[in-house]
C-alpha cells in the first residue's frame, strides 16, 4: 500500500455559476481499520479561499497550520486578503520547498477570485499547479470521481443545483472505494454566503 | 543628546559603544534611543474594564500625504494584540514585522493566540540582544501594546529601547509624555468603561500635544475589545467617527484654520 493510501481520502471541487462548491470524505482510517468518521479535510482560509488537503493526514494538518501562518502575516502586511490564484501560487511554492521530502498531500483550492469568478486547482505533493474550469479531483477515490464528474458535471450551475451534483459525485465515488467515505462534507460558497453542509451516504 | 557630556565630558567617551557600560553604570546608547523618542509624536493608552484604547498623535499632516488604509500610528499584530508606536517609523516596521512573526510562530506551534505578555516579552527580548551584544544600535521605538488573551483577560503594556516592559493602567510614550502621566495618573479611574477611556485618552492628548488645534487628522484611536461572539477585535476609528467623537467631548476646537 502507497504512503498516499495509508489513511484514505476523496476531495472534489466544482465551479458553478459565480459560486463554487468543494466537497470531501469523512473518513480517517489507519490502512484499513476505520479510526475516525469525522475528519476535518476542507479548511477556510478566508471568507472567499477554501483548500482540501488529502493524502496523510498528519501532512494534511501541518500544512494547513503553515498555510495558516502565511496567509496571517500576508494579511496583517497587505491588509487584506489573499486572491485565489495568489494562494495557490504560495501553496505550490510551500510544496516545492520540499521537493526531495515531500509533504504527503495533494491539495485542492477553490475561491472567488475578482468580480466574483469562480477558481479552482490542484496539485501534486511537490506543487505542480492543474487549472480547470469545471472540476477537480484528489484522493484515494480520484478516478472513480474523474468518472463520476465527467458524468455528471455541467456549467453554470448555481449553487443549490450545485450542491446536488457534487454530493451525488462525490459519495457514488466514495462507495467504490474502500478507504474514504462515511459520509461527505460539503461547503458550497457563493458572494454573499457559505452553506456547510454534511452528507449521509453508505456508513462503511 | 549634547547636553550630556556638558554636565560631564567622560561620557564622550563611552557614547560610541552600545555594548558597554559608562563608569557611572549607564549605557548611553540606549538613553540617546530615549532620547529620540521624546521628540516623536505620543502616544496613550488606557485600559478598561470592558477594552483598552490607544490614541496617537501623528506627527506628519501634509495635504500632499496620500492618505491609505494604512496608518502611521497603530500595527495590529495578530488577531488579539495591537500596538501604538512612538519613535523612528523604519526601526518600528522592522521591530512590528518581528512580533507578528513571533505571534504567528507561537500559534503554529500550540495552535492558540500567543498570551499578550509573551508576545511582548519575546519582542523585548529582541530588542535588549541590541543593548549587550553585536555593536549595533538600539532600536528607537517604544511601543505600547493592547490586547487580550482567555488567561489575564484586557491587557496594556509599554516597552522602551533598553527592552524593558511593563504592565500598566495607563500610559503614555513619546512627546510630553511626562505630562501626559501625570495628567493620567491623577484622572484615571478603575473601572472605567471603554467610553470613558476614549474620552480620557482625547483630553490627555489634547491637554499634551503641542499643536492649538486638534482635528482629527492629527490623530489616530483603535481600541481592543471582545464582540457579543466572544471574538477579539481591533478596531481602528475613521476620520468621520474621530470627529464625531472629538466633537462630542467638547475637545476639538472649531478650528478657523482653512482646510
Amino acid at each position: 500500500m502507497s504512503i498516499f493510501e495509508y489513511n484514505g481520502s476523496a476531495v472534489v471541487a466544482m465551479v458553478g455559476k459565480n459560486c463554487f462548491a468543494i466537497a470531501s470524505d469523512r473518513r480517517l482510517g489507519v490502512q484499513l481499520q476505520t479510526i475516525a468518521t469525522d475528519f476535518q479535510r476542507i479548511s477556510k482560509i478566508h471568507d472567499r479561499v477554501f483548500i482540501a488537503l488529502s493524502g496523510l493526514a498528519t501532512d494534511v494538518q501541518t500544512l494547513y497550520q503553515r498555510l495558516v501562518f502565511r496567509h496571517k502575516l500576508y494579511q496583517l502586511r497587505e491588509e487584506r486578503d489573499m486572491k485565489p490564484e495568489t494562494f495557490a501560487s504560495l501553496v505550490s511554492a510551500i510544496l516545492y520547498e520540499k521537493r526531495f521530502g515531500p509533504y504527503l498531500c495533494q491539495p485542492v483550492i477553490a475561491g472567488l477570485g475578482e468580480d466574483e469568478k469562480p477558481f479552482i486547482c490542484t496539485m501534486d505533493s511537490i506543487g505542480a499547479k492543474e487549472l480547470a474550469k469545471d472540476f477537480v479531483v484528489s484522493g484515494t477515490a480520484s478516478e472513480s470521481l474523474y468518472g463520476a464528474c465527467e458524468a455528471m458535471y455541467k456549467p453554470d450551475m448555481e449553487a443549490e443545483e450545485l450542491f446536488e451534483t457534487i454530493s451525488q459525485a462525490l459519495l457514488s465515488s466514495v462507495d467504490r472505494d474502500c478507504l474514504s467515505g462515511w459520509g461527505g462534507h460539503v461547503y458550497v460558497v457563493t458572494p454573499t454566503e457559505i452553506k456547510e453542509r454534511i452528507l449521509k451516504g453508505r456508513m462503511d | 543628546m549634547i547636553s550630556l557630556s556638558k554636565v560631564k565630558n567622560m561620557s564622550r567617551r563611552y557614547d560610541s559603544r552600545t555594548t558597554i557600560f559608562s563608569p557611572e553604570g549607564r549605557l548611553y546608547q540606549v538613553e540617546y534611543a530615549m532620547e529620540a523618542i521624546g521628540n516623536a509624536g505620543s502616544a496613550i493608552g488606557i485600559l478598561s474594564k470592558d477594552g483598552v484604547v490607544l490614541i496617537g498623535e501623528k506627527k506628519v499632516t501634509s495635504k500632499l500625504l496620500q492618505t491609505s488604509t494604512s496608518s502611521e500610528k497603530m500595527y495590529k499584530i495578530d488577531d488579539h494584540v495591537a500596538c501604538a508606536v512612538a519613535g523612528i517609523m523604519s526601526d518600528a516596521n522592522i521591530l512590528i514585522n518581528t512580533a507578528r512573526v513571533q505571534a504567528q510562530r507561537y500559534t503554529f506551534m500550540y495552535q492558540e493566540p500567543m498570551p499578550v505578555e509573551q508576545l511582548v516579552q519575546s519582542l523585548c527580548d529582541t530588542k535588549q540582544g541590541y543593548t549587550q551584544f553585536g555593536g549595533l544600535r538600539p532600536f528607537g521605538v517604544s511601543f505600547l501594546f493592547a490586547g487580550w488573551d482567555k488567561n489575564h483577560g484586557f491587557q496594556l503594556y509599554m516597552s522602551d529601547p533598553s527592552g524593558n516592559y511593563g504592565g500598566w493602567k495607563a500610559a503614555a510614550v513619546g512627546a510630553n509624555n511626562q505630562a501626559a502621566q501625570s495628567i493620567l495618573k491623577q484622572d484615571y479611574k478603575e473601572d472605567a468603561t471603554r467610553e470613558e477611556a476614549v474620552e480620557l485618552a482625547l483630553k490627555v492628548l489634547s491637554k499634551t500635544m503641542d499643536s492649538t488645534s486638534l482635528t482629527s487628522e492629527k490623530l489616530e484611536l483603535a481600541e481592543v475589545f471582545l464582540t457579543p461572539s466572544g471574538s477579539v477585535k481591533y478596531h481602528v476609528h475613521s476620520p468621520d467617527s474621530l470627529t464625531k467623537l472629538l466633537l462630542k467631548h467638547g475637545v476639538t476646537q472649531p478650528a478657523a484654520e482653512s482646510s
